[in-house]
């Protein structure tokens, strides 16, 4: 090859190369030219839109309340939103439940607790195509204000809790933006089990619920039970407060387990350890000797049972009463059934729309009882066993399964959920149990069940330290481990006797729910810690 | 005056006085006499212990307690319960006279309750059944239950062994029930017989029949009263309870005749309808 021939292969690809990259140059032209086009458009659209956007003041993302400035503005509450409100322009903040765009027309529906109400914002005078599609586009439970006209409804609004009106937006603003992504749907969450698996619609499961509990605690259904639930306690408190009852709190870190020693939980203690109390029996007991009559205590009992039942919790919030009595322990019973009657009651009289929302989701039997409580014997309740057929011995304790049946009888005879036996072997209750007068086999000690499950265990104390030394002995406890409680009944102690219930378990049970946790907040049990 | 002297009173008037009291004192003691004389009189022999009854074909002995276990079944240690169920509304009056009759022959545990179906009930219901028995708290010491529940039911209803018996319903029914725990049903089928068709007819002429019918059983029992002091003879039975309580909760007998009224007063004279009047309104 001659250089010329180099040269001249050299010149076309030059030649080719410059072709190529004129191509090249004039691609990128063009990209650029196309591009540079789109963003005059889209500036142009932007421009359009400010230009048109008269709304533009009327809706937006206000800045986080950081207490800026004392607005002298009120904001009513949706459960207030009636119609003597209509035609009246009003402030309201809520949660944005659902927001559905149709066409110039958003529908909103905002929520507050367990009050619902429609919202509308449609294109118009008052809204601009952007307010419209800034408020379809708001997520899920973020809380906003707004302002708004209430208007009359002639068709009710069926879903929503305030059904005869709805709101007119003007101005709408998002006080707290939520995450697009939400661990769970509060309408999966509300809904029935059975009409989730027919419809192939979600629900949610337990589990979820617990690990997303502040969600969870959003929906209609949980705030009906605790609300109810906070009704039990308030009830309790009134009822004995009203019978000459003083409230005590009892300490929690002790230094001996007091039911027996296997379900407790140590904690180190500086140089030593201490249990969590699993009940504050010992010291209801010492109160009373301390001559204050009558006293109860509500706080938290911990019981450290591996036990992964729907009715069991490593922690739990007990309501404990303690009486002293003048001849006969029935008139401790008397007292405890009759307030348990009062608490029933006051729910039936006063939360009956809390129970109804409950009942849409977990539909029950409505809660029957007697008044006066009905007290059965534990014979009684060994013979009406026996004749349905069930094989047990007269001093057995009753199984769970035993219970179950007997409340199923008992409900079938006297159409009552609520009960007391009376009674109970002396070998299958605590050392501390007063043995009966007539009959060594047997025991003054009595269990209440409501709904065929045993909320309450409680008897006439030994209040006699020789006689408590001598069934301390005869159940192999130490002695040296409970030398205090013993040293309490020494100095003139009076004849008592008293009974605790754990609050969870009374309000799942009145509302005919069938696991714990529902009505525990943050529960605990040998699986969960958290939240 | 003479009477007073020294602004005392004569001992003279004060003795006439003292006089005066004991006649009128002790002829108050002889009306009640004559009164309770007068009741024992005219009140027709109603003592339910059959070991006292006319001799007639079939001769009822009286079986004492035991008969508690061949009619209500054998004791397994429960107490037997029965369990009425009741409308505040209409108090089964019949019931609470057969009450009274049981506590007479048996170890009665009474109780009431009220339902949570219901939220108030007058007091004298609370308190129908008398007051409580001082052992009520041993539920082992009684032979028989007796356990009323004010319930918001539309029929009287009364369950006693659920296993083995369905519910008995109607307020005739139960008392024909009751009765029988009483041992003193006649024997004699002719006079069941009547006696049933004495409570039907009071349950359906006199208790839900109209003004009609109800002038109609009227006159029926006042010939029936004329002919013997009971409706079914010699005897006091079931039919007079249920005819006289449906009587008196129809409110006819201060309209009623001659006979009819004898019979009613009879009854009252008995004892058995303490219970009952109190919660006529």
């Amino acid at each position: 090859m001659t250089k010329e021939n180099v040269q001249g292969a050299g010149e076309d690809e030059q030649q080719a190369q410059s072709k190529k990259a004129l191509k090249k140059q004039q691609k990128e032209a063009e990209k650029a030219a196309k591009k540079a086009e789109k963003q005059a458009k889209l500036a142009a659209e932007q421009q359009e839109a400010d230009e048109d956007d008269f709304a533009k003041d009327r809706y937006g993302i206000s800045p986080m309340v950081q207490s800026q400035q004392k607005l002298d503005r009120a904001l009513v509450r949706v459960q207030d939103l009636t119609p003597e409100k209509a035609e009246q322009q009003i402030w309201v903040r809520a949660r944005i439940h659902t927001s559905r765009a149709k066409g110039k027309q958003c529908f909103l529906v905002l929520r507050h607790q367990q009050f619902t109400v429609q919202a509308l914002l449609a294109v118009g005078d008052r809204a601009s195509k952007q307010m419209v599609k800034f408020a379809a586009n708001l997520t899920k439970e973020s809380i906003i204000d707004v302002e708004a006209v209430v208007k009359k409804v002639e068709q009710k609004i069926e879903s929503c809790s305030q059904q005869d009106v709805e709101l007119h937006v003007e101005r709408i603003f998002v006080i707290s933006q939520s995450e697009a992504r939400l661990p769970l749907q509060l309408e999966d969450a509300v809904r029935p089990e059975g009409e989730g698996d027919e419809e192939g619609r979600a629900t949610v499961n337990q589990d979820t619920r617990l690990d997303n509990r502040v969600i969870d605690l959003r929906t209609t259904t949980s705030q009906a039970i605790f609300r109810l639930q906070s009704g039990v306690c308030q009830l309790f408190r009134d009822t004995l407060i009203n019978k000459g009852f003083v409230e005590i709190q009892t300490p929690k870190i002790i230094s001996a387990a007091s039911e027996g020693g296997a379900n407790v939980f140590t904690v180190s203690y500086f140089k030593t350890s201490a249990y969590l109390a699993q009940s504050p029996q010992l010291y209801k007991q010492m109160c009373i000797c301390a001559d204050f009559d009558k006293v109860f205590c509500v706080g938290p009992v911990f019981r450290a049972e591996d036990s992964n039942t729907h009715r069991h919790l490593t922690e739990f919030v007990g309501l404990d009463i303690e009486m002293a009595f003048n001849y006969h322990y029935h008139e401790v019973i008397d007292s405890i059934t009759d307030t348990m009657v009062q608490i029933f009651k006051g729910l039936r009289d006063r939360f009956q729309t809390e129970i109804q929302t409950v009942n849409k989701q977990y539909p029950s039997e409505p809660f029957k009882f007697l008044e006066p409580t009905l007290r059965l014997e534990y014979k009684e309740a060994v013979a009406m066993l026996k004749a349905a057929g069930v094989e047990m011995g007269d001093e057995e304790d009753l199984s769970t399964p035993n219970e179950k049946l007997l409340g199923r009888l008992v409900k079938e005879k006297y159409d009552t959920d609520f009960y007391v036996l009376d009674k109970y072997p002396l070998a299958v209750r605590p050392f501390y149990t007063m043995p009966d007068p007539n009959n060594t086999k047997y025991s003054n000690s009595y269990d209440m069940f409501m709904r065929g499950e045993e909320i309450l265990s409680g008897a006439q104390r030994v209040h006699d330290a020789q006689l408590l030394t001598e069934r301390a002995m005869h159940h192999g406890i130490d002695l040296e481990k409970i030398k205090a409680y013993i040293d309490s009944f020494r100095y003139g102690a009076p004849p008592h006797a008293g009974g605790g219930i754990g609050l969870e378990r009374v309000t799942m049970l009145y509302l005919g729910l069938h696991n714990v946790r529902q009505t525990s907040m943050f529960p605990r049990d040998p699986k969960r810690l958290t939240p | 005056m003479p009477m007073y002297k020294n602004g005392e009173v004569d001992p003279a008037l004060k003795a006439l006085e003292e006089r005066q009291d004991e006649v009128l004192r002790r002829l108050y003691e002889l009306k009640a006499t004559v009164d309770g004389l007068a009741k024992t009189v005219t009140t027709p022999d109603a003592d339910l212990d059959a070991s006292t009854l006319s001799r007639g074909p079939a001769e009822a002995v009286f079986r004492g307690t035991a008969d508690l276990d061949s009619l209500l079944g054998k004791d397994l240690g429960a107490l037997r319960d029965i369990v009425i169920n009741a409308n505040p509304g209409h108090p089964p009056l019949s019931l609470l006279v057969l009450h009274a009759l049981l506590c007479q022959r048996y170890q009665v545990l009474s109780s009431v309750h009220v339902h949570s179906s219901v939220s108030v009930v007058p007091p004298p219901l609370l308190s129908c059944l008398g007051p409580r028995h001082i052992d009520s708290y041993v539920r082992q010491r009684f032979q028989l239950g007796f356990t009323l529940i004010w319930k918001d039911v539309s029929e009287l209803q009364m369950k006693f062994n659920t296993q083995s018996m369905c519910p008995i319903e109607g307020e005739a029914n139960v008392a024909r029930f009751l009765f029988r725990l009483l041992s003193a049903e006649p024997q004699d089928p002719v006079t069941v017989t009547q006696m049933d068709s004495w409570i039907d007819t009071a349950v359906f002429q006199l208790a839900e029949g109209g003004s009609k019918e109800q002038a109609v059983t009227l006159r029926s029992l006042n010939s029936a009263l004329g002919r013997s002091p009971w409706l079914l003879g010699q005897e006091f039975s079931l039919a007079d309870i249920v005819c006289a309580c449906c009587v008196l909760r129809a409110g006819l007998n201060t309209s009623a005749a001659a006979n009819v009224q004898r019979w009613l007063e009879s009854c009252q004279n008995l004892g058995h309808f303490d219970c009952v009047y109190p919660l006529l309104q």
